[in-house]
């Protein structure tokens, strides 16, 4: 798709199958969402970031690149939490605001949990190519084929989505349009951009659909198709190699807990 | 007649209906990709500020659902305009698919409770608010969000509640509208009774 996120060495993460990626993902996905203990979030975190390092095929200044938005994600979801959630070891109190032991720690937790599903959700997406993934679906998961190949051709026809904001952005400067500030000239703005971009976007989508219709991509039933998707030893590492992050993240929160808070609700 | 017939009973997707409502939540992704920018100059504004903006979130399942009036796309475009998300490797990594499926499941129903029929702005509205409840389920799971104090809580989504109604609601009909006007949405409704009866005149 880009350059910039052709991997520089393939490894078992990337040949295993994208279906058995994906149902990893959603286990681990909802093991963290369902984590309330600090100190085990802290370790996935730790041990997703290792795993991302190592095997996602990217350099180093790459990931580190990637991931350092990442913070910016830590703050905004821990923030409100911090400031205004109930506790009762008050450390901090001025007018509304109010930072207490629980709501603090509660706060960092969900900051924590969101950076590792950040990474879990980036381990995937740098190891699978897209196309990769929907072939999968279609075979090993029985997702209809229309609804896999109208998802495939969108992503091919974003460059042109994008190409077109632009144009319409250099023809209302050369009309003079100005943009417009404050009251509600936002949503005339707004609609100068959006009304085009989707009366284009119906009209080219309709006509490629007509075109896909009539090669059958909207077929039932039994189908050949050009990349074949397969399980293969690949998929028994990768699903070694993340239950032993998990493992190892367990062991590590009960063996050496940094925080020593084993449930970060409110009674 | 009879190839007519058929048409009109057959109600389940079609590839061009698929491919549309994906693609216009792709059009919306890029909308969104702007939309954080708003939303990230709201936030010094006051603390959750950037509620007020929130149901932007929400306008793919709405508007889609206006635009080609079939059942079934709120659900798909909401989870489309996430998996863009995700794609470009957003930050906010696989909760938005998850958010999605709550969200655009909720508007969905509401949409359904009218059986499909109702393409109206308050029925609209409705369904903006339904995706904010939607939302407000997993922020349960992932956000402890019954643990703010209780004023935070009521705050932050009452602000939410009312940019979904208004942003997912309204705007988004009266984006509706302003696309109808250019005739391209008679490419993808199904065809209506009075439009046969045209034919017949």
């Amino acid at each position: 798709m880009n350059d910039f996120l052709i991997p520089q060495h393939v490894n078992s993460f990337h040949r295993a199958n994208p279906v058995a990626k994906l149902l990893c993902m959603i286990l681990l996905f909802m093991l963290t969402l369902f984590t309330h203990r600090l100190d085990f979030v802290f370790y996935q975190m730790a041990c997703f970031l290792l795993l991302l390092l190592l095997f996602s095929g990217h350099r180093f200044w790459k990931i580190s690149l990637i991931i350092l938005p990442f913070l910016l994600v830590f703050i905004a979801s821990s923030s409100t939490m911090i400031l205004f959630g109930k506790g009762d070891t008050v450390w901090w109190k001025w007018g509304l605001i109010q930072i207490s032991q629980e709501s603090f720690y509660r706060g960092i937790h969900i900051g924590f949990k969101s950076v590792t599903f950040a990474m879990e959700g980036l381990l995937f997406v740098l190891t699978t190519p897209s196309v990769a993934l929907f072939y999968a679906l279609m075979q090993k998961a029985k997702l209809p084929p229309k609804y896999a190949y109208s998802f495939m051709a969108s992503i091919r026809l974003l460059p042109m989505v994008w190409e077109e904001l632009l144009i319409r952005r250099n023809a209302l400067r050369i009309r003079g349009v100005r943009s417009l500030r404050g009251g509600m000239k936002w949503l005339g703005i707004l609609k100068l951009y959006m009304v085009p971009l989707l009366a284009q976007g119906i009209r080219r989508a309709h006509r490629v659909a007509v075109a896909m219709e009539t090669k059958a991509f909207d077929g039932q039933g039994e189908r050949s198709y050009y990349y074949p998707s397969e399980y293969s030893k690949s998929d028994i590492w990768v699903i070694l190699l993340l239950s032993a992050a998990v493992a190892a993240a367990l062991l590590m929160s009960i063996l050496l807990p940094p925080f020593g808070i084993t449930d970060v609700r409110y009674r | 007649m009879g190839e007519v017939q058929l048409q009109k009973g057959s109600k389940g997707l079609k590839l061009s209906d698929l491919l549309v409502t994906v693609l216009i939540s792709v059009v919306l992704g890029v909308v969104y990709h702007f939309w954080s920018s708003v939303y990230s100059l709201l936030s010094p504004l006051f603390f959750q500020a950037d509620e007020l903006v929130y149901g932007m979130w929400f306008i793919a399942s709405t508007l889609v659902f206006l635009l080609i009036r079939k059942p079934g796309v709120a659900l798909i475009a909401e989870v489309a305009a996430a998996h863009v998300e995700v794609l470009f490797g957003s930050g906010w990594g696989i909760q938005l698919l998850i958010y999605s499926l709550f969200q655009g499941l909720a508007a969905e129903l509401v949409f359904a409770a009218f059986r499909y029929r109702k393409f109206s702005a308050p029925v609209a509205g409705l369904a903006g608010f339904a995706a904010a409840v939607g939302s407000l389920l997993p922020d349960i799971f992932y956000g402890y969000v019954a643990d703010y104090e209780p004023w935070m809580f009521i705050a932050k989504y009452s602000m939410r509640a009312v940019s979904s109604v208004v942003i997912a609601g309204f705007l988004a009909y009266s984006l509706a509208k302003a696309v109808e006007k250019t005739g391209v949405t008679s490419l993808l409704r199904p065809v209506e009774s009075k439009d046969m009866a045209a034919l017949d005149d």
